[in-house]
């Protein structure tokens, strides 16, 4: 077997795997699986939020922006740690004594009104979708890097094995198993780049501190200084990126469901801890692959220019190790921890989706009567139309993978992030806030693409992948005009905010 | 019955209040911590171009990586786990303490 196949052999076991493991645990505790899995402790429960969190966009497109643009993509690094913080500290405990755990559910009750429902599910599932199409793009990256194929049919490829394995995985009935998953994609993300450390010369135990020396030898020898600050873009948009990422991660739905799964408050706040430092383990490691390319690319005197450099950015951690000469076996391990946490979420992702078609537009509004099997088909039905929609789009890629999933961030921030803010933290927000505030949120994630033609101007305030610096505080601003306008919401819903939500002890 | 419930409420009511102020005072302190590290840092790095202050955060290295790449890359996550195990513990205490307080008015 040459290299490739090996590789293409190791991502096949590891996918295999999951469902065999699966399957065994099913047989051996089926009556202990709750919702998306057994309770395994604070530990088990952070590896479980860490490994739903990690997409392509976390072992892929974090290394390959960084590697393009140094210090400035570190902003992507903050924005997707720092979220937690916000998440934690302002809405975790409150929403889980709230007991809604979808963005539609939470806003349908909260603030009474079907239409802030509709609206709620309607942008959730673009959320979806957008965060779908950066999935499917590193999915068919990896396969036409794998097979040697173009672009086009690695992404129908990739498509074609997800609805597979989704459909497979679903006729069997295979948990999840989140804490293996997490295993999978941290050993495969981090031992391949020990592997390139110690091929280098540099301190290969921890590479996480030990790429400081390469990117020395970066600007000493090279003359590329990686960490200038401020040196591709501005300091507001920096900023600007950092503080949409980090509310898009609080206002993220299938962030805020894993709350769920963790039996009491306590526990799930802990679990917050540990899942934020799992996925600093990663993030961590990220810029090193970024140091290692470009050092390595340095090295061998093959510079791409930035054309080039930016259409192989998503595929750099796989290129690199190739070009260290890592064995194919390894690049299988690498390729299959990437390929894995993209399959996984989108399978989340798509079914999550579909669920929300199903209950919350499909049920809940148009046919109130529908019954369970009906309902069923609908969902299944809504996954595989979204599992279309992504592919179609994802033909034809609009940016980069961390680019693409900032904008769905965007979306969430400028929208969901405030409407759980003020609904946990403002009993006299009321339904007409919440409807004007989600418009006036969609209208600012999408400002630069539909007014920057007319009005430069607000291109530069409301960038399309960094919309929320300016757009959540003015998103929460018109909440509170509108809200202000109209009577406050019901006494029932002010009274179970102040007693349950704010009142009740752990 | 009504004035009970009146009661009921209006007990209740206070440990809640104590329980959520001290709750919003850590959160607070804490957002404060959030944004003076992440963006405070930011502003402060890109003002202090060129000027003195601003080489010694680009010049000094540690563990081999210039100060302001390894501050923002290596330790702001960091922070940010520190800041959650703050919270984490205060809310313990907290709420240890007031549940307590109430247990002993009622219970």
């Amino acid at each position: 077997m040459n290299d490739s196949s090996w590789s293409i052999f190791v991502v096949l076991c590891v996918l295999i795997s999951f469902i065999v493991v699966g399957l065994r645990q099913k047989s051996r505790d089926s009556v202990e699986y709750g919702f998306g899995g057994r309770y395994t402790g604070r530990i088990g429960g952070g590896a479980a939020i860490a490994s739903n969190w990690m997409s392509a966009a976390s072992l892929m497109g974090l290394a390959g922006l960084i590697y393009l643009q140094g210090y400035q993509a570190l902003a992507y690094v903050i924005g997707w740690t720092g979220g937690y913080v916000l998440l934690l500290v302002l809405l975790a405990s409150q929403i889980r004594r709230f007991g809604k755990f979808t963005a539609p559910d939470f806003v349908g009750e909260r603030y009474g009104s079907s239409a802030a429902r509709l609206i709620a599910a309607v942008i959730s599932i673009a959320i979806s979708v957008i965060y779908c199409v950066a999935q499917f793009k590193g999915i068919g990256m990896i396969f036409s890097f794998m097979f040697g194929i173009d672009y086009t049919r690695g992404v129908m490829f990739g498509g074609v094995a997800v609805i597979s394995y989704l459909v497979l995985s679903g006729m069997l009935g295979v948990p999840r198993n989140q804490q293996l998953l997490y295993f999978v994609i941290s050993f495969s993300f981090i031992v391949p780049l020990m592997w390139i450390a110690h091929q280098m010369g540099y301190f290969w135990i921890l590479p996480q501190f030990g790429y400081g020396e390469a990117m020395a030898d970066l600007s000493r020898q090279f003359n590329m200084d990686f960490a200038a600050p401020f040196a591709s873009d501005t300091l507001f948009n920096w900023c600007a990126l950092c503080f949409t990422l980090m509310v898009g991660t609080a206002g993220l739905p299938h962030v805020l469901s894993r709350f769920y799964t963790v039996p009491n408050i306590r526990d799930a706040r802990w679990s917050v801890v540990w899942g934020l430092f799992f996925i600093a383990l990663i993030y961590w490691s990220a810029p090193a692959y970024a140091v290692f390319g470009r050092l390595l690319e340095a090295q061998q005197g093959n510079l791409l220019e930035p054309g080039a450099a930016r259409s192989m950015a998503d595929i750099m951690i796989l290129k690199t190790a190739v070009t260290a000469g890592m064995p194919g076996w390894l690049v299988g391990v690498l390729a299959a921890g990437a390929l894995s946490a993209a399959f996984f979420t989108v399978a989340g992702l798509l079914m999550t989706g579909a669920a929300s078609i199903s209950y919350d537009i499909y049920y809940s509004i148009l046919y109130p009567r529908a019954s369970e099997t009906a309902r069923m088909q609908v969902a299944k039905g809504g996954t595989l139309v979204l599992a279309a929609l992504v592919l179609l789009l994802a033909l034809n890629p609009p940016g980069l993978i961390a680019e693409i999933t900032a904008v769905a961030f965007a979306l969430a921030g400028n929208t969901i992030f405030p409407l759980f803010l003020l609904g946990i933290w403002w009993g006299r927000a009321n339904r007409q806030g919440a409807i004007a505030g989600m418009l006036t949120g969609i209208l600012c994630t999408f400002a630069d693409p539909l007014f920057s033609g007319v009005l430069p101007q607000v291109g530069a305030w409301f960038p399309i992948t960094s919309s929320a610096l300016c757009g959540a505080p003015l998103v929460i601003l018109v909440m509170i005009a509108v809200s202000l306008m109209f009577p406050a919401p019901p006494e029932e819903m002010r009274r179970f905010l102040e007693q349950e939500v704010h009142g009740h002890l752990d | 019955m009504s004035h009970q419930n009146q009661r009921y409420q209006v007990n209740l009511f206070r440990p809640k209040k104590g329980h959520m102020r001290d709750e919003v005072l850590i959160i607070v302190a804490l957002l404060f911590g959030w944004a003076i590290c992440t963006f405070g840092f930011q502003i402060l790095l890109a003002v202090s171009q060129g000027s003195g202050a601003g080489d010694i955060l680009t010049r000094l290295t540690l563990f081999g990586l210039p100060l302001h790449f390894f501050f923002t890359g290596q330790f702001l996550p960091l922070w940010f786990i520190f800041l959650c195990i703050i919270f984490n513990l205060y809310i313990d205490r907290i709420s240890q303490y007031h549940s307590r307080r109430r247990d002993r008015s009622y219970e």
